[in-house]
């Protein structure tokens, strides 16, 4: 059974939900005085992972807890700013993630179960001296485990039978507290989480937070262009070009790497095109019409970003990490990061590149 | 391409029964054609039922036709964005291509555009005399190829998607693809919405990628015995088990010597060969064999070992949530043979160079400007240059789409 001190810990199950839609309260409701204490609770939420503190669950007053909650995620996606939508997703992941690990097996069969539907089943099982006691269906597993990189959460070095992964308890923290996380920021892409604004009557408590979100945008909205900086490139993409000059004939997979990468830190389509003009079946017509539309210029006006660290080595084009390169996902961040070293003249004096 | 070709193809579609166009959900995925002759392929076509289906391909007969893996609200929406995703078969392509074989050398050539260098089988990185990389290639497929691939399907099917994924046979269809190899499309409704990272992961399982082998139970415990994975576990481990048996069973000591990178390590396991198979098969396994070896060394032989067991599929198709793949019992304009569903117990037996001939009778003369031995049905020709031929229709046909002959009145 969740309790009321388990809808306060974990807001985003389902029975959170039916129990605020019990006090029947509107947007408008809770803008009045008599709940300025849900309001003030909601507001703290926003502003303390925007400020990186640590959120602290409120066991004393879980009503509040759970009103609060709704209420921030609405100030949250009111505030338009991704970044702060992402850093709210990642505190409340830090926040689930210790309360989970430290409840019983039992309890979180029914978080999982409530919250997301997954069939989190208990079992007994030892391999080896590990104790795996839970097993999730693999589809589930896969919808937040390719989020993490370390090895031990691949696939393959996983125990998988009939369909049916093992876990241990900690993991299946990791994983619930991960799909919160996930379910936050996907919301706000949502059509009508887009469009909604905040209403005026919470003008007041918003504005503080607004001049906070103004005053941090510089620190961590990482959306802020950046220019083209020829050393700052990634291993991967100094190989492909280098194959490239050599007009060695390339995958699609790693045309389509070194055209987003490109086109992502700034090049033009011509000076795209011009790394390709080695190239054995090098078709100019054709190659442009291909760029111009990974650049979004024609057709479908997407503009594509380059493939993750962790696709580049399923397709084999990793080359082999240096010391950055472990500490980024991407290869765009990879560059962002280097160019940043290399404008605050720190690359080369850091010794830059492990074996280089 | 030639209209003798077009006209096979449109009688073959005339013949076949709509049910033979069967799909699942057939309203809801994008249909793509390539026309003969043409480049750019018509897409964004959307189809209500076979009928209307079978009377296009009877109608505008294409040389290839393709349907999306994935199901749309609204296929026929020219932008990917607005087609409404809704979910995607997992399909596996195993490609005769990209598995090397030794028959290759037999019907395989490579040429350097820049010296003209030229050779046989599976095309080099870099030219072998002047180093470029700017390489063409011909290629064949033979008997030996396409059951090579075959093989890939049945490991696929009878060592991962059905024993670990837990898959049934009434969820999977198998398609041979109508030339170099086969697909694999999984219908089971939950996976129909993972995600292209998900699908990374169960490509990337199949194919052993990121494997640590530290993660399937070998330990050393501190002043106790190492312990390991159990041959008659599932998944992963009992497959390490069983393939370091396997390895151990046939190794060379140059071979381990290398693995391991050791000499003294290498000749210790080898004279402890009997130890450790025996060890290995025990309930509960006894690993003591390779008691001292650094974990390390062990990962590295267990990664030799499980070369063979891994799956060489084309990891694109599978990772690809929009893909558009061959459409079931359409023809191959590259071949002329048809992309046949197989059931899982016709596959063993199923022979792609005679099953999956479409056209029966007739003789056809063709001028052949060069090939390796062929073989369609039960007739073979070959290796031909420059010569002039009477052959059975489908043997001429699947010269003629190969781009190796033209017919000749």
């Amino acid at each position: 059974m969740l309790t009321r001190e388990d809808l306060a810990k974990y807001p985003f199950v389902r029975k959170a939900s039916s129990f605020i839609e019990g006090y029947g309260l509107t947007l408008k409701d809770l803008a009045t005085p008599e709940y300025s204490g849900i309001v003030k609770r909601a507001i703290e939420r926003v502003r303390d992972s925007i400020e990186g503190k640590k959120i602290v669950t409120d066991w004393k007053d879980p009503e509040t807890e759970i009103l609060a909650y709704p209420l921030a995620l609405a100030f949250l996606y009111g505030l338009k700013a991704g970044w702060v939508v992402r850093r709210f997703a990642n505190a409340e992941q830090k926040r689930c993630d210790e309360l989970l690990r430290m409840e019983k097996d039992q309890k979180l069969v029914e978080i999982a179960k409530d919250g997301f539907g997954w069939d989190l089943e208990q079992v007994e099982i030892n391999l080896e001296g590990k104790r795996f006691n839970f097993s999730l269906g693999v589809k589930e597993y896969l919808e937040v485990a390719p989020q993490f990189h370390s090895a031990e959460w691949k696939l393959v070095n996983r125990h998988l039978l009939r369909g049916i992964v093992l876990l241990k308890h900690n993991e299946v923290a990791r994983l619930i507290s991960e799909s919160v996380k996930n379910k936050v920021v996907k919301r706000a892409a949502e059509e009508e989480v887009r469009k909604f604004q905040i209403p005026e009557a919470f003008g007041p408590y918003v504005e503080e937070v607004m001049k906070l979100v103004e005053r941090r945008r510089p620190l961590y909205d990482d959306e802020a262009p950046i220019e083209l900086v020829e050393e700052a490139k990634p291993p991967c993409i100094i190989a492909i070009i280098n194959d490239l000059a050599a007009g060695k004939s390339l995958s699609h997979m790693a045309r389509f790497t070194i055209t987003t990468f490109m086109i992502n830190v700034g090049e033009n389509v011509d000076n795209v095109l011009k790394l390709f003009s080695n190239v054995v079946d090098f078709d100019e017509g054709k190659a442009r019409y291909q760029v111009e539309h990974i650049a979004g210029k024609i057709g479908s006006k997407t503009k594509y970003a380059p493939p993750k660290c962790d696709v580049l080595k399923s397709f084999g084009l990793c080359v082999g990490a240096d010391a950055l390169c472990e500490r980024v996902k991407h290869p765009l961040l990879y560059y962002k990061i280097r160019a940043r070293e290399i404008a605050r003249g720190v690359a080369k004096a850091k010794g830059g590149r492990k074996g280089a | 391409m030639h209209s003798i070709v077009v006209e096979e193809f449109r009688s073959y579609y005339s013949r076949l029964a709509p049910r033979d166009l069967e799909v699942r959900d057939l309203g809801r995925r994008e249909l793509a054609f390539l026309q003969f002759g043409e480049q750019m392929m018509i897409r964004h076509m959307q189809f209500a039922d076979e009928v209307s289906l079978r009377d296009h391909l009877v109608h505008k007969t294409p040389a290839h036709l393709y349907y999306s893996s994935a199901y749309y609200k609204e296929p026929q929406a020219p932008d990917m964005n607005k087609k409404g995703w809704t979910g995607a078969d997992l399909v596996f392509d195993v490609d005769a291509d990209h598995i090397p074989t030794t028959c290759k050398a037999d019907h395989d050539k490579w040429k350097c555009l820049d010296c003209g260098t030229e050779g046989a089988g599976f095309p080099p990185e870099s030219c072998t005399s002047c180093g470029k990389k700017r390489i063409e290639t011909t290629t064949w497929v033979c008997e030996k190829c396409l059951d090579a691939a075959k093989n890939e399907v049945l490991k696929l099917l009878d060592e991962y998607l059905i024993p670990d994924f837990g898959l049934s046979l009434n969820d999977i269809e198998i398609c041979f693809s109508g030339h170099r190899g086969y697909h694999l499309h999984i219908l089971t409704e939950n996976l129909k919405v993972l995600t292209s990272d998900g699908r990374r992961e169960v490509a990337d399982y199949v194919r052993g990628i990121g494997l640590d082998p530290k993660h399937h139970g070998f330990a050393a415990l501190k002043n106790g015995p190492l312990i390991g994975p159990d041959i008659r576990d599932g998944g992963w481990r009992g497959r390490i088990a069983k393939s370091i048996y396997t390895y151990m069973s046939r190794c060379s000591t140059e071979e381990l010597r290398t693995v391991t990178g050791s000499e003294s390590v290498a000749d210790m396991l080898c004279r402890n060969r009997d130890k450790i198979l025996k060890g290995i098969t025990l309930s509960p396994p006894s690993w003591v064999g390779l008691k001292g070896v650094e974990l390390g060394r062990i990962s590295r032989i267990a990664k030799a070992s499980v070369k063979d067991v891994l799956c060489n599929i084309d990891e694109r198709v599978t990772i690809d949530i929009k893909r558009l793949i061959r459409y079931p019992n359409s023809l191959h304009g590259k071949s002329g043979l048809k992309a046949s569903r197989i059931t899982y117990n016709d596959l063993e037996r199923f022979d792609p160079l005679r099953d999956a001939v479409a056209f029966r009778d007739g003789e056809i003369k063709v001028y052949v400007r060069e090939a390796p031995r062929v073989r369609i049905g039960n007739h073979e020709v070959g290796p031909l240059k420059g010569a002039e031929v009477v052959v059975p229709k489908a043997l001429g046909l699947y010269l003629i789409c190969k781009g190796a002959a033209e017919p000749r009145a």
